[in-house]
């Protein structure tokens, strides 16, 4: 207990040990991130729907992106894309996902005071931080920023003279990732020993929330993958600054003879895809597990199979470390390899499917209250049955062959990962926000955020399956070029009047979110009757969580509805009646 | 306070746990690698081998520390002993990157072969966690002459300790791994 | 005039916002009521809207299906891409059951179940048997997926190669380029030390196979005769995309890949029925650099007699070179 000694605004707001400080900047940060992502997407929609042209967007971009006509030099489209999945991927969707609710969720739900070490907690923030500005800053580089694709494959990310954003660009990204790879990392440790050494009493595992199961396996994955992304990234760093041959081999470039032998890209893809594959579950879990709380609480009915949920969680995140050759089909892979992770692959599949039907099964004869989050939830069940299924497409080797790196994966991956975590994400903001804040969200601007953004997303992303159907690949800067796919222009057109309007329909949660802030309705303790910790809580934010004693656990975390109450929740505190059994 | 105890020692243990997953990922890079030939093969320096005698020993007398605090004596001098350890490890180290440039074994540069490149890497990167053992080991000896562990309170020493027989560990692993893999 | 226009509609529509939140929430305080208690009114309109719009998502997906189909590939001009079809049209239809299953039943509970304030949800927490067959049940349809998915792999990749006429593909920034064996059907060796710009393929020419060599800026295949593509990169990664035969490897710096199939419809047949201006075409489909997006070969499928005659009309590199030289 830390509220004895008084509270500057350095330590209050700056370098603040309490978790719920951190969450809040790890979630401001992220949203701050998530618009330059938005804004990127924006700026290459626009060359795409009318290539060549000028833009009034593009005035946002340095001026040597541009070229005379008006128009976005190819590479900068690139620098765009590569650029918009970084941070989408790393800084909105983990570190602003897992790094906003874990922080803020695990102390709560599990009635602790504070994470196991806030001070590690709080260097977690701040190397974060300072990845967030390093990238920025690479942005600006008269070279332009890393253009080699989120995912960098060398020799194109190794070689300067490949493309610009290979040179100083990439140097900044490696750093930027080396420090967000630290962050992420210190955050996780302090996630996992959270939850196993400072469950309040009678908070047993099975009785933790699904929030918090998620949140654990995702800081293990985190835990497990990301330093071999960092070996795979000092490896790199070795090929690009200081000339060794880890991932280079035999190579030609302007016309000079590069001296590397033996390396092997494929190397570099192998190791990438070890941590990238489990990343794409530190990304979905968090939001699975809002989702399955939201949905339980604004149901009125408990999860329907906790232990099913708690399992898949388990099995997905078991498989995600034996998948990661499906994203290498087309290397040249030993075909058997090729069949082997394919299995794998598709066998992620039954527990999603279980989850689905969980879902399913909890909304049957819920008695749903539908607030902004829940309308966010029912859209991840949504979002993650849609993209989920053509994973069985993608998945299965013989079928990749011709729509591996079209826009049939664009589509997939966006709906799957991208929109679930993203509504996962402004779920959990709209649910949370009472608890961060102390005050309320405006209903009637989120169900105006809520049915926009779910029209226009899926304007977006639905429709990219067909461009992939047609063949056309991912990361081409027009389709103008190739005769075949000038039947595309309208389906890119209608997809760009999505993105641009889904990204313009933003400004009311921004508006919302910033203006609740400040002048909301102030909440009372419990505004969506919840069971769990959070909401025993006081409404005002003080240091240490609980006045007084911890509360005690008294059975698990989805009472809702239960017969022989009267109220349609039941908090965990409640002591179970004689003869009643906890679930 | 024995919960914050047990968290914070846990907290060392993942990370060792994930300090071995980015080891990992080196020394399989290394197997699949090699497994695509264009390979040099070449002696591992002698430095290396006395180093790996050295840290041994490191880890041996780091023991004694918890001893003397039984005895209610100062681990100063156990720690710094230990420390002056870690200083020649590391200046082995060093000399054994000499040693394998005379013998021709690059780092990087025509000439140079995935297989010395990744020997240099991966004592560098052995060295570099090293470093924060040596950190760790300056901080403990400090807290031991300001008097502040005792037998009840010597998480600070267990925590340094825990480090630094990793580092010892780590250190073997890699070394067999270079050596016979 | 459109820079000034675009944040000032921005600062209108934000201060509109500012406007209709701050009325209703003095209206609430009026009434006394709470603005953000979510209430059967609200339920009942958000589960119409679930209705109603996710109907129009589901419309929506009909409408793209049979306004966009004509644009997607045709049906595959090579022996194992019929395969790969035939897997594709089967695991599609799967998912489109699934989904036109799941997303209406999502849509339809939340409508169904919306609350109300007489009502009370029924408490049901888990149920073994029910699990159990939901897990079970995509297990088995899961098993045939994969089976058939394994079995279409290992019948496209692992064809018998020996009697496959052999042609390299060379990928550079930002070009193809191709090598054919010519008569002595061996491709020559090569080395990349070799390359410069005259033998952009880096061949050795000390080798006597690579005499009678040919590159060629566009490739002419056989209808129904095997071949098998080498592919080769000169400086980064490349993937080449043939879409319309199924076919895709990576070219990769270093590593030499391959890919055997057998083209079954010729360009003239194509053209009669995809239209006069249907080419076959080679694609990069891997992230190479600026010009990635327009980097592209011609492939000719013909009859063997439309092909001798072409490849007679093309130099070997034993002439190409000596006339350099």
């Amino acid at each position: 207990m830390s509220d004895h000694h008084k509270e500057t605004f350095i330590t209050k707001y700056i370098f603040s040990l309490d978790h719920k400080m951190i969450a809040k900047q790890f979630l401001l940060t992220g949203m701050f991130m998530a618009l330059v992502g938005m804004l990127m997407s924006a700026i290459f929609r626009v060359q795409l729907a009318n290539p060549g042209e000028s833009s009034i967007l593009y005035n946002f971009l340095p001026s040597h992106w541009i070229n005379e006509v008006g128009a976005l030099n190819p590479d900068k489209y690139l620098a765009l894309v590569t650029m918009h999945g970084t941070i989408l991927v790393f800084w909105v969707l983990t570190a602003g996902l897992s790094g906003t609710f874990a922080n803020f969720l695990i102390p709560l739900q599990i009635g602790a005071r504070d994470m196991a070490s806030g001070f590690i907690n709080m260097l977690s923030y701040w190397f974060f931080f300072a990845a967030t500005v390093v990238l920025i800053w690479s942005i600006y580089v008269p070279s332009g920023p890393a253009s080699g694709g989120w995912t960098i494959y060398p020799p194109l990310s190794a070689l300067p003279q490949s493309i610009p954003g290979s040179g100083t660009g990439m140097t900044l990204w490696l750093v930027a990732i080396t420090l967000f790879i630290v962050g992420s990392l210190l955050g996780g440790l302090n996630y996992i020993v959270t939850i196993l050494n400072l469950r309040t009493k009678g908070m047993s595992m099975k009785r933790l929330p699904l929030t918090v199961w998620a949140l654990f396996f995702t800081a293990i994955l985190g835990v497990l993958s990301f330093p071999v992304l960092l070996s795979c990234g000092l490896l790199l760093i070795f090929d690009r600054s200081f000339g060794t041959s880890f991932y280079l081999s035999d190579i030609v470039i302007n016309g000079e003879v590069l001296h590397n032998i033996g390396g092997s890209p494929i190397l570099f893809e192998h190791l990438f895809w070890f941590l990238g594959h489990p990343e794409v579950y530190i990304i979905l879990l968090p939001a699975l597990g809002i989702t399955s709380e939201i949905i339980a609480t604004n149901s009125r009915k408990p999860i329907f199979g906790y232990k099913a949920m708690v399992g898949s969680l388990l099995a997905i995140a078991f498989l995600s470390f034996v998948v990661w050759g499906h994203h290498m089909f087309m290397t040249g892979m030993n075909p058997f390899l090729g069949s082997v992770f394919t299995f794998t692959t598709l066998l992620i599949a039954i527990p999603s499917a279980v989850k689905v039907f969980n879902f399913l099964a909890t909304l049957w004869k819920a008695n749903i209250r539908f607030t902004p989050a829940m309308l966010f939830a029912i859209a991840t069940v949504s979002t993650f049955i849609t993209g989920g299924l053509t994973g069985l497409i993608l998945g299965d080797s013989a079928l990749d062959i011709n729509v591996h790196d079209t826009y049939f994966v664009v589509g997939h991956f966006h709906i799957v990962m991208g929109l679930s975590a993203i509504y996962g994400m402004l779920a959990g903001v709209y649910h949370w926000f009472p608890k961060m804040y102390g005050r309320m969200m405006n209903k009637s601007l989120g169900y105006i955020h809520f049915w926009t953004t779910f029209i226009c997303a899926y304007g977006v992303f639905f429709p990219m399956h067909f461009l992939g159907l047609a063949g056309l690949p991912r990361r081409y800067y027009t389709n103008s070029s190739f005769p075949m796919f000038d039947g595309l222009s309208d389906i890119n057109s209608i997809i760009t009047f999505f993105a641009l309007s889904g990204a313009v329909v933003q400004v009311i949660f921004l508006f919302n979110f910033f203006y609740s802030i400040f002048k909301g309705p102030k909440t009372t303790k419990n505004p969506w009757k919840s069971t769990t910790l959070e909401w025993t809580t006081p409404v005002e934010r003080i240091h240490g969580n609980w006045p007084g004693e911890l509360p005690e656990v008294k059975r698990w975390a989805y009472d809702y509805s239960k017969p022989g109450y009267e109220d349609d929740f039941v908090p965990q505190t409640v002591e179970l009646k004689e003869g009643e059994k906890d679930v | 306070m024995s919960v914050n105890i047990k968290a914070i020692k846990q907290l060392l243990w993942i990370g060792i746990g994930s300090i071995c997953m980015f080891f990992a990922g080196l020394t399989s890079a290394y197997i699949v690698r090699k497994a695509e030939g264009n390979w040099m093969s070449f002696e591992i320096p002698d430095p290396f081998i006395y180093s790996t005698v050295v840290i041994i020993i490191s880890s041996i007398v780091l023991t004694f520390a918890k001893s003397k605090l039984k005895q209610e004596a100062s681990p100063f001098k156990i720690i710094l002993t230990v420390f002056i350890l870690g200083i020649i490890f590391t200046a082995l180290q060093v000399n054994g990157w000499k040693e394998l440039t005379n013998q021709g074994v690059f780092l990087t540069g025509e000439g140079s072969n995935a297989a010395g490149s990744f020997l240099y890497i991966l004592t560098l990167a052995h060295l570099v966690h090293l470093v924060g053992g040596l950190v760790a080991l300056l901080f403990s000896s400090v807290s031991a002459v300001k008097g502040k562990y005792s037998l009840e309170n010597s998480i600070g020493l267990d925590l340094t300790s825990t480090y630094w027989h990793f580092l010892g560990i780590l250190w073997l692993y890699l070394f067999f791994f270079l050596k016979y893999v | 005039m459109a820079n000034v226009l675009i944040p000032l509609i921005i600062i209108l529509a934000i201060v509109a916002l500012v406007q209709i939140t701050r009325v209703s929430e003095l209206l609430g305080e009026l009434k006394k009521i709470d603005v953000n208690n979510v209430t059967e009114e609200d339920n009942n309109t958000q589960g119409f809207l679930f209705v109603v719009i996710g109907g129009a998502f589901l419309i929506f997906v009909v409408w793209q299906m049979l306004e966009w189909n004509h644009l997607l590939l045709p049906p595959a001009s090579s022996m194992h891409g019929e395969q790969i079809d035939a897997l594709m049209q089967f695991t599609m239809g799967l998912i489109l059951v699934a989904f036109f299953l799941l997303t209406p039943i999502l849509f339809y509970f939340a409508y169904k179940y919306r609350g109300r304030k007489d009502n009370r949800a029924y408490y049901y927490p888990h149920n073994n048997k029910l699990e159990l067959i939901w897990t079970v049940v995509p297990t088995i349809i899961l098993t045939g997926v994969i089976i058939y998915g394994l079995k279409t792999w290992d019948s496209v990749m692992n064809v018998d190669t020996s009697d496959a006429h052999e042609i390299e593909v060379y990928s550079k920034q930002f070009q193809w380029l191709a090598r054919e064996a010519g008569e002595d059907k061996v491709l020559g060796a090569s080395n990349f030390k070799l390359i410069d710009a005259t033998n952009n393929l880096g061949v050795d020419m000390e080798d006597p196979n690579s005499l009678d060599d040919k590159v060629v800026r566009e490739v002419h295949l056989v209808v129904d005769k095997p071949v098998l593509l080498k592919f080769r990169s000169q400086d980064v990664i490349h993937s080449a995309f043939l879409p319309h035969f199924r076919v895709q490897m990576n070219c990769v710096p270093g590593l030499s890949t391959q890919f055997a199939f057998t083209p079954t419809q010729t360009t003239k047949e194509m053209k009669i029925q995809e239209g006069e201006d249907f080419d076959y075409v080679l694609l990069c489909n891997k992230i190479c650099g600026a010009a990635h997006y327009n980097m592209q070969m011609k492939f000719v499928v013909e009859t063997q007699e439309e092909y001798d005659a072409w490849i007679a009309s093309q130099k070997t590199l034993d002439e190409k070179l000596l006339t350099q030289k």
